[in-house]
């Protein structure tokens, strides 16, 4: 708590203090996302400024500002600052003039592999307003404009239109959709009532979903992220599962069996739903066939059995037990047959989510009485630790890229969501209205 | 089991690539529309039979790549119904603590009955035979410390206990009933030992009517 270090300062002013909430600065030794590994070469690119065409002063250095943190959050790009390179910041057009060539020449110079740069306006005629952006993107490869992107629509999706761009950016370099214009689902707590909220990944435009006013619970999202799944305290006695369509506010309740019903866990592809139930005694793991509705019990044992989350092929889950005592996380095929533990440190480990690309699962580990966050492998090999410092780190949730997890850490009163990287850098908090914000869910599709 | 996932990751696979082929030539819409505005009340379709399709729909907000000449793409608000936090209304309780019933604490991560409980909860006993129409909601509760996952099970566990303890005293299994708040229902906001202590609790409430 003394220790206080300023990480991660943007131009948005989301400043945070590392040695108060806990990142693990060095020690990440085994790290496996190729975009975070030593070796993997991150494309330099600068953003180069977005113009004004037209409207309020402060359009396009919003639009520049969003752009640029997606960018350096996507990992896999290393974002560079042309002025600090010496090379000054000029109108860039369409990139055909004289001016352009000549700041592409001396970014390629240094090392700039791409340029990225545009213009955006605001025009209002009554009661309607409409934002433009343009992006265009310079390869010094090619040493060609490749290309670009056009959007229009109204203010509200200012910041969606630079998420867009930079996913489009990532899309064009690696293949893969970007997680810029993806959510993350959370619970909102407002006095004893918990409702659910969902905001952009970057904590922007939260809203909340739910208004029952009493307690839901740790929502998870359907893997094309149009439903969300949580626990809901339908009288003040019953837990069920409900789900609802964010589009249209519809809303089901899909698990009702009677007992605690809770952490619902769709497969991958999106036909069956992995739950725990105690309405035949204490927790047990299910799986419901969510087209024909039957019904399969998956564990058998005389313990607390939760929280499944699903392997990316759907072949296997990860869970919780407390068969040996306290919470330990374990594995098993989708039929419930093949149970294994796999983690053997400490006598608490619980909240298992497997990563999208398979090789790793993230948990909550307690050690030295903190709960903080840990990886290990499928194996049983490779285990670190995440998080450090004060605060009790719950539920992790990795995003689609595999590359980030966000959680909840809760310091005294006070309960936020962070972002932070897979080999535990670059710690960003993510909820900054409230005091009281947890159980955090990354919508697994872009 | 296998083989039914297998095929159904198959049968999504092809109805994903039929999606998007099908999305490309459809329009330049990204995002959609959010017009409906249905608000999110509880209740509503609360058939726990009914299981709307979950199958994987493509968004309509795939990313077209980067064009030499753009067209223009009009970006569409992320679909989200709007609700009314104001909706919340506070509920009606049918329960009421009662005096006569204490609340029963437990150990860190335990759900065993200490000597000290099992008194208290012999004096409940004592109570709840006395008032023989009283039915009796026994509710599971945690400190902040661990998962809210881990602390609902946790919760029951202690609530379970409570309640196999109050039915070797005679009490009528059907006259109790079990809840877990998990951590999610604190009754002290501190964040020390003492503090901790009284939430690790089985709280007992009467419930009035059926």
């Amino acid at each position: 708590m003394t220790q206080v270090k300023w990480i991660s300062s943007v131009a948005g002013g989301l400043l945070l203090a590392a040695g108060a909430f806990g990142i693990l600065e060095s020690g990440a030794a085994d790290v496996f996302l190729e975009a975070t590994r030593p070796d993997f070469q991150k494309i330099s690119l600068a953003v180069a400024g977005i113009q004004n065409a037209g409207g309020p002063e402060w359009l396009g250095g919003q639009i520049e500002e969003v752009l640029k943190k997606d960018v350096k959050r996507s990992l896999v790009f290393d974002l560079v600052d042309l002025p600090s390179l010496g090379i000054k910041a000029r109108a860039l057009g369409t990139g055909m003039g004289s001016d352009a060539k000549a700041v592409f020449n001396q970014a390629a110079g240094n090392g700039v592999s791409v340029v990225v740069w545009g213009k955006a306006s605001l025009k209002e005629s009554g009661k309607e307003a409409e934002v433009n952006m343009e992006g265009l993107v310079y390869d010094s490869g090619s040493d060609e404009v490749i290309g670009g992107k056009r959007y229009a629509g109204n203010p509200s999706v200012l910041r969606l239109m630079a998420h867009r761009f930079a996913d489009e950016l990532v899309f064009r370099y690696t293949g893969e959709p970007g997680i810029a214009r993806t959510k993350i689902a959370y619970v909102v707590q407002h006095a004893s009532v918990r409702e659910i909220a969902v905001m952009d990944y970057d904590g922007y435009d939260a809203r909340q979903v739910t208004a029952d006013g009493f307690l839901n619970l740790m929502p998870r999202w359907s893997p094309d992220c149009r439903f969300l799944l949580f626990t809901a305290y339908r009288s003040r006695n019953t837990q069920d599962i409900d789900m609802i369509e964010l589009a249209t506010g519809k809303r089901w309740t899909v698990v009702s069996l009677g007992g605690l019903n809770i952490t619902p866990a769709l497969s991958p592809d999106g036909n069956f739903l992995a739950f725990a139930s105690s309405y035949q005694g204490d927790s047990e793991l299910y799986l419901l066939d969510t087209r024909t509705k039957a019904r399969q019990r998956l564990t058998v044992n005389p313990s607390g059995d939760l929280s499944p989350s699903w392997s990316p092929n759907g072949r296997e889950l990860t869970f919780v037990s407390d068969r040996g005592g306290g919470p330990q996380v374990f594995l098993m095929s989708a039929d419930g047959s093949n149970v294994r533990r796999l983690t053997f440190e400490g006598d608490y480990n619980a909240a298992p989510v497997w990563s999208p690309r398979g090789n790793r699962i993230a948990y909550v580990c307690r050690i030295h009485k903190e709960y903080k966050l840990c990886i290990i492998s499928p194996d049983g090999q490779n285990r670190m630790q995440l998080t450090t410092g004060p605060g009790i780190d719950d539920s992790p949730s990795w995003s689609p890229d595999g590359r980030h997890l966000v959680f909840s850490s809760t310091v005294h009163e006070k309960s936020h969501i962070y972002m932070i990287d897979a080999d535990g850098k670059n710690l960003e908090r993510l909820t900054f209205q409230g005091t009281r914000n947890s159980a955090p869910s990354w919508c697994p599709a872009s | 089991m296998k083989k039914g996932l297998y095929a159904c990751g198959v049968a999504m696979m092809s109805l994903a690539l039929i999606g998007l082929t099908g999305c490309a030539s459809k329009s330049l819409q990204s995002g959609g529309n959010s017009s409906a505005q249905a608000p999110a009340k509880a209740g509503a379709g609360s058939n726990a039979d009914s299981f709307p399709s979950t199958g994987i729909q493509p968004s309509g907000s795939e990313l077209r790549g980067l064009e030499k000449s753009p067209s223009e793409e009009r970006v569409g608000n992320a679909m989200l119904s709007k609700v009314d936090p104001s909706a919340s209304a506070p509920r009606q309780l049918d329960e009421a603590a009662s005096a006569e019933l204490r609340d029963v604490f437990f150990g860190y991560d335990s759900w065993a009955i200490s000597e000290e409980a099992g008194l208290g909860l012999t004096r409940n006993a004592e109570w709840i035979k006395s008032n023989s129409s009283a039915q009796v909601k026994i509710e599971g509760h945690c400190d902040e410390r661990g998962t809210s996952a881990y602390n609902l099970v946790l919760g029951e566990k202690r609530a379970k206990t409570v309640r196999n303890y109050l039915v070797e005293l005679g009490i009528g299994a059907n006259r109790l009933s079990v809840v877990s708040y998990g951590k999610e229902q604190p009754s002290c906001s501190e964040h020390d030992e003492p503090c901790y202590q009284q939430n690790r609790r089985g709280h007992l409430v009467v419930k009035s009517g059926k």
